[in-house]
């Protein structure tokens, strides 16, 4: 059983109809130009934003399911997270037990997953950019849930953090959850199972990163070309 | 100096032992001196002057002092999660001149005759009606300057409908000596009746106190609170309607009283930080003390207006706050 499926699912002037379907344990990324829908797609498939057409999670009607059921079933980061209130780094972190009865388990772990040990005590208000990243991450993580959607999760952090997301999402995957991320960096797709990519609106292609990132395809949908060259390639210490 | 995790643990009783001080000095303070001993005799009614002096002014107008400002307190932490802005109270967003002017067109338009709740169910309704002038004008999560700039029209929209019933509806000096009542807030003449009609602000508070977990997600954005299980829909519009009730309330028993919503909050969440469950009942008993204090100084200042003295000490911590902001 597909643990997300849209059928028919559209947003008004910003997202066509879709059709799409999850199964668990998939690391999936969602690219397109800016503009393009990706952040409408996570939302909407996350129940945040109203859509035409069917979502379903886990074979249930989203409208069937309980909002505290919800907020076990999936966690969402978004693009940007604005804080303005200086609640603790921990205290933001614990939030994600908040459909589990709020009972902080998990929160130490994932502060350390994140870095975020010395920054536990810290007003989340005045962290930087990657920083909050990181907490909204590690909330997200303590969510437990059994499907991520995470708004360009690498967009803010530093190389390490962002190989250390990736590597995160795939234990995650390899745990059985599954994790849909939009992003940017097209490299990146090569360690994901599976790439969507949207233009307009519209879902143009789904597959394999590997065999749906072709040179034709790169050229319509973001006007640039593909070489393949000699590089650097980063692993974790 | 004490760390934040000492000062959380002090927190509570810090308060509850302001709020017993400020009481006692309510009691104690005024045209008639009393030592700890009269209070006693006038409580248990073994001092006739005492008792009548307690029972007939001091207790209502501190019972009533308590009531205010524990609502006013707790609507302003509301109203600030709900608008996600530490400037956000009822004051400011002209919630409270609503309620004033509400009961100001009962009392000019002579309705207050009519029966004893005439004037508070205006107050109620004119709150109400710019509670939701003020989310229509100023969505939640809007900046600051959008949120004040709403605020400033309303307040001034309000304003002009208050002078106008002073300019055109008042025909008697009884009327006039309410209105300004109104207008500038205070605590003379309350009775039991005003106790009694402030009561419900006591459920509203308990009411309130499920409610911290869920404002500290919403504080932190709508959708975010939504994505991690908070019924927003359904929280959003109890604490609207509770910090809307609370306000009126107060507002209906002692007319504008400002500064309170704004002040008290932000004292209290820069010493003891922002979690609602505990910001919320500190609040609601810091409130209460810091209305007390400043009843007892408008009192002993010869008998200033209430409103008067939190205006005095609230106007300049508000431009401190702007200063701090910006």
């Amino acid at each position: 059983m597909s643990v997300l499926e849209l059928k028919n699912v559209a947003v008004a002037s910003r997202l066509k109809p879709i059709d799409l379907e999850l199964p668990a344990g998939q690391l999936v990324g969602l690219v397109g130009p800016n503009g393009s829908g990706k952040s409408t797609l996570l939302m909407a498939a996350a129940g945040l934003l109203p859509a035409k057409g069917e979502v379903r999670w886990g074979g249930r009607e989203l409208g069937e399911i309980p909002i505290m059921e919800r907020g076990r079933f999936a966690a969402w980061v978004p693009q940007e997270a604005q804080f303005s209130f200086g609640f603790s780094v921990a205290s933001v972190v614990g939030q994600g037990r908040f459909a589990h009865g709020d009972d902080g388990f998990g929160v130490p772990e994932a502060l350390a997953r994140f870095d975020l040990e010395k920054l536990a005590d810290r007003p989340v208000n005045q962290l930087s950019g990657g920083e909050r990243q990181r907490v909204m991450l590690a909330r997200s993580l303590v969510v437990a849930p059994k499907i991520y959607f995470w708004d360009e999760p690498l967009a803010a952090l530093d190389v390490k953090h962002a190989l250390q997301v990736l590597e995160l999402a795939r234990e995650l995957t390899q745990a059985g959850a599954t994790v849909l991320m939009s992003l940017h960096d097209l490299r990146l797709t090569m360690c994901l199972d599976r790439v969507i990519v949207l233009d307009d609106g519209k879902l143009c292609a789904d597959g394999e990163p590997e065999k749906v990132l072709s040179n034709e395809l790169l050229q319509s949908v973001f006007g640039v070309k593909v070489e393949k060259a000699d590089g650097w390639n980063l692993h974790l210490t | 100096m004490m760390n934040l995790e000492e000062r959380q643990k002090w927190a509570m009783p810090a308060a509850i032992g302001l709020l017993v001080a400020a009481m006692f000095t309510s009691l104690v303070v005024g045209d008639l001196g009393m030592s700890p001993a009269m209070l006693w005799a006038g409580l248990t009614h073994a001092d006739d002057l005492a008792a009548t002096v307690l029972w007939n002014i001091r207790l209502p107008r501190t019972l009533v002092a308590i009531e205010i400002g524990a609502a006013l307190a707790a609507s302003g932490v509301v109203m600030q999660a709900f608008f996600r802005n530490h400037l956000a109270s009822p004051g400011l967003l002209g919630v409270s001149a609503g309620g004033a002017a509400g009961a100001v067109v009962a009392i000019g338009a002579g309705w207050a005759a009519w029966s004893y709740f005439t004037v508070p169910f205006a107050a109620i309704g004119g709150a109400v009606a710019a509670t939701l002038a003020v989310v229509v004008l100023a969505r939640q999560g809007a900046s600051t300057e959008r949120l004040l700039l709403a605020g400033v029209a309303l307040n001034a929209l309000l304003g002009a409908v208050t002078s106008y019933v002073l300019s055109n509806f008042t025909l008697s000096y009884e009327r006039n000596a309410q209105i300004i009542f109104w207008l500038l807030g205070g605590l003379e003449d309350r009775t039991w009746e005003h106790v009694l009609m402030a009561a419900p602000i006591g459920l509203g508070a308990v009411l309130l106190w499920p409610l911290g977990r869920s404002m500290d997600l919403l504080s932190l954005g709508q959708t975010e609170a939504q994505s991690l299980g908070v019924d927003v829909v359904a929280v959003r519009r109890r604490m609207l309607v509770l910090a809307t009730v609370m306000t009126a309330l107060a507002t209906a028993v002692a007319g504008m009283v400002g500064f309170v919503g704004l002040v008290v909050p932000h004292i209290f969440r820069l010493l003891f930080g922002p979690e609602h469950r505990r910001l919320v009942p500190i609040s609601i008993v810091g409130g209460a003390a810091f209305v007390l204090f400043c009843d007892v100084i408008a009192r002993s200042a010869g008998n200033l207006r209430l409103g008067i003295i939190t205006a005095l000490i609230g106007g300049p911590f508000f431009l401190w706050m702007l200063r701090r902001q910006s």
